[in-house]
């Protein structure tokens, strides 16, 4: 039976996801939060991204009923700190401890230390996924996540092996597979999601894998070229004369600009890259009789992508939020649902909340909305 | 009031009828009656509706329309009031340690990484210089003229001799594509075949040497690198991952606190090391011309306070006013057959192709 056939057999309503939120309100929690994190430092960004996904949740629905968040931000800042406490810190005097130490010795202290940050790379983002499903609420009933951090953080350091092994090439596949275990491990209330991979395949990656290799070179080759065109004589007169290579103020604006400019156009180079994995992943993710399709090509990523950067830029960063939120309102337009569910029928799952906040992710720097 | 009703328990819709008695918000579902007191409760606008939430953890919910719960509750704004209380207190106690961390980070660290730095065993210092010294000089191979880096040593000697250091002070001669000097923990300076050339007398080049043997004796590096890993822990517990306009303004400003700390102990070390030149009857006037033409080479001199303060370096043209001005004459710090040899060091043929096709 087909995807679309079996999507068809039916029972319940029809499934519509939007995002109804007025950019406006966005707009206003950006300055707000922008201004409280400057205040204290940064401090405040724990509260502040709960206030974010306050608002991208309650304006995000599913048919008539808003979805809510539930976390709070104090829970995020005792993730924070713990992890700060537990990890970061022994890691950052580990490291420092180690130059007292001979070149070997030292190597037998930081490799396996720099073997285990990859292992808490793959945890954090386990744990960061499900603390915003157990933090996930529609009409009261909790989402929630099976499976363990440990599995998920082992797999994600076979795949890091395999990709590199492969020179990159296992990349995509292996992006896939990570997203695919962590869908496969959702739950909404009593009801799992399921991932096919085989239905996620039908969407091809590679051919935007290497579209988007090949278009981050020319951005590399074209901004080498801006580069050289402008400093080269500067440079090559200073390395005939052996005079000093400190650069001038001109030369670091200039360096700065071409810099920015690189930014841009490898984030816009990654779209078709970007675009297709996600039309391969939403693809694969079902929920009992209901399935996705993404229709997003990557000129709308490439467009999304830059606008938003060039409002981060404008903003100095401060405009995250309206960013975040202009990118779930275009991917959710553009999400078509297959199929019908009985949106009432379902039930709490027992499942046990997470003790802390996504302080290993935040630690590590991965982004979470 | 007509309501909707979650009962946290299932996705279930009930519709309730919602009254306000004595504060606490009272109607009947499936199961019984629910009694939910005003001032526990927390209310999400949502639209034209407001969805209402007992206190934690329980799911349940309730959603009303907006006009109607604004008009049933407007007598009721103090648990509101309350609420805004708690949030600018949050801030408030955010702010504040905030402060405190700004404190250590302007004063607290750099005070404190000056005695850490002294008290810090010579040997550790020496190991962790040993660790740099082996990882740079793969990038920056030694120079192979024996002559030349037997007369740069035996001249790092005479400086360890009056700088009174418990490390010893070892010159040699690099070949690194810069014109640059510096020194590492532990003792150990490396000066480049660039800076050796652009050099034109022996005091220009014994002043620059002196200038790295002052940040020796003052242990500025093991300072740097306390300073960094103080700023590296702090700045890691208040910005941690985060990224943005708030997290990059904290992080420019330990840049540029230890920008600030890095001129004063570059300035400190020109008059010390034109001191360390003096008590050993040596010349101290090499180091105004030197910096003079390493301003020379550089690019105009517009800017250059915008330039200075990105830099970890002061003014080049300021430095070589203020040493010509503390300039005392003196002998030459190397013989002129010394001299020919230090020149002569690093024309050894080095060829950097030739060495990273022999190394792959």
């Amino acid at each position: 039976m087909s995807e679309e056939a079996e999507a068809a057999v039916v029972s319940g309503e029809p499934i519509v996801l939007s995002q109804r939120g007025q950019l406006n309100a966005f707009f206003r929690l950006s300055l707000r939060n922008g201004l409280l994190n400057l205040v204290t430092l940064t401090l405040y960004r724990f509260w502040g991204k709960t206030a974010v996904r306050r608002l991208l949740w309650s304006t995000t629905y599913l048919n008539e009923e808003p979805f809510e968040y539930t976390g709070r931000g104090i829970e995020l800042f005792v993730g924070f700190l713990l992890a700060l406490a537990v990890l970061v810190l022994p890691f950052l005097i580990a490291v420092f401890g180690a130059q007292f130490l001979g070149p070997a010795a030292s190597l037998l202290v930081l490799l396996p230390l720099y073997a285990g940050l990859l292992f808490l790379l793959g945890f954090g983002r386990f744990t960061a996924f499900r603390y915003l499903a157990t933090r996930t609420t529609w009409r009261g009933v909790r989402f929630h996540m099976r499976g363990t951090a440990r599995s998920f953080a082992l797999s994600w350091i076979g795949y890091m092996l395999l990709s590199i092994i492969t020179l990159g090439w296992f990349w995509p596949a292996a992006d896939r597979r990570l997203a695919g275990r962590l869908w496969n491990s959702l739950s909404f209330g009593d009801h799992d999601f399921k991932f096919r991979i085989d239905v996620a395949r039908n969407e091809p990656v590679y051919g935007a894998f290497v579209l988007s290799g090949f278009l981050g070179t020319v951005a590399y080759l074209v901004y080498g070229g801006i580069v050289f065109l402008l400093l080269g004589p500067e440079m090559r007169e200073a390395a005939g004369t052996g005079a000093s290579t400190v650069p001038s103020l001109h030369e670091i604006i200039l360096f700065y600009i071409s810099f920015a400019v690189l930014v841009v156009l490898f984030a816009a180079a990654r779209a078709p890259f970007h675009s297709a994995m996600l039309r391969s992943v939403v693809a694969g993710i079902g929920f009992r009789n209901v399935r996705f399709r993404l229709k997003l090509d990557w000129i709308d990523m490439a467009v999304l992508t830059v606008t938003n950067m060039l409002i981060l830029a404008v903003s100095f960063g401060f405009m995250m939020p309206l960013a975040e939120a202009r990118a779930r309102k275009l991917v959710l337009s553009r999400l078509k649902i297959l199929g019908e569910y009985d949106l009432g029928q379902v039930s709490q799952a027992q499942g046990l909340h997470p003790r802390t906040g996504e302080g290993l992710a935040d630690a590590f720097g991965i982004i979470t909305v | 009031m007509q309501g909707r009703f979650h009962d946290g328990r299932t996705t279930r819709v009930q519709t309730v009828e919602v009254e306000l008695v004595q504060e606490v918000l009272t109607f009947r579902t499936e199961d019984g009656y629910e009694r939910w007191p005003l001032a526990g409760v927390r209310a999400e606008p949502i639209d034209d509706r407001v969805r209402i939430a007992p206190p934690e953890p329980l799911l349940a919910r309730l959603t009303l329309d907006r006009a109607e719960w604004l008009a049933a509750t407007q007598h009721a704004w103090g648990h509101q009031r309350a609420e805004r209380r708690r949030h600018l207190g949050l801030v408030a106690g955010l702010a504040a340690a905030a402060a405190i961390a700004a404190g250590a980070v302007f004063v607290g660290i750099p005070a404190a990484s000056g005695p850490l730095a002294q008290a810090t065993p010579p040997e550790l210092e020496r190991k962790i210089g040993d660790n740099l010294d082996g990882q740079l000089s793969l990038a920056f191979p030694a120079c192979g003229g024996k002559p030349g880096q037997a007369a740069l040593a035996d001249f790092g000697r005479r400086l360890g001799t009056v700088s009174h250091t418990p490390l010893e002070v070892r010159v040699r001669a690099v070949h690194a594509p810069m014109v640059n000097a510096w020194a590492m923990p532990g003792g150990s300076i490396m000066v480049t075949d660039r800076l050796i050339r652009l050099a034109a007398t022996p005091d220009e080049l014994s002043a620059v040497i002196a200038h790295e043997a002052a940040h020796v004796q003052k242990r500025h590096v093991m300072q740097a690198v306390w300073r960094s890993f103080g700023f590296g822990v702090l700045l890691d517990a208040v910005v941690g991952g985060g990224t943005g306009a708030g997290q990059q303004a904290v992080l420019l400003m330990g840049s540029a606190t230890s920008l600030r700390f890095n001129r004063q102990a570059e300035a400190q070390a020109d008059s010390t090391g034109q001191d360390l030149l003096v008590d050993l009857g040596l010349s101290s006037q090499g180091m105004a011309p030197f910096f003079r033409r390493l301003a020379a080479k550089s690019e105009g001199h517009d800017a250059a306070a915008v330039k200075e303060l990105l830099s970890d370096h002061p003014d080049v043209l300021r430095r070589a006013q203020t040493t010509a001005a503390r300039a005392r004459p003196g002998a030459a710090a190397f013989t002129p057959a010394e001299w020919t040899a230090i020149r002569a060091a690093c024309s050894d043929g080095y060829d950097p192709l030739k060495r990273l096709r022999k190394m792959f």
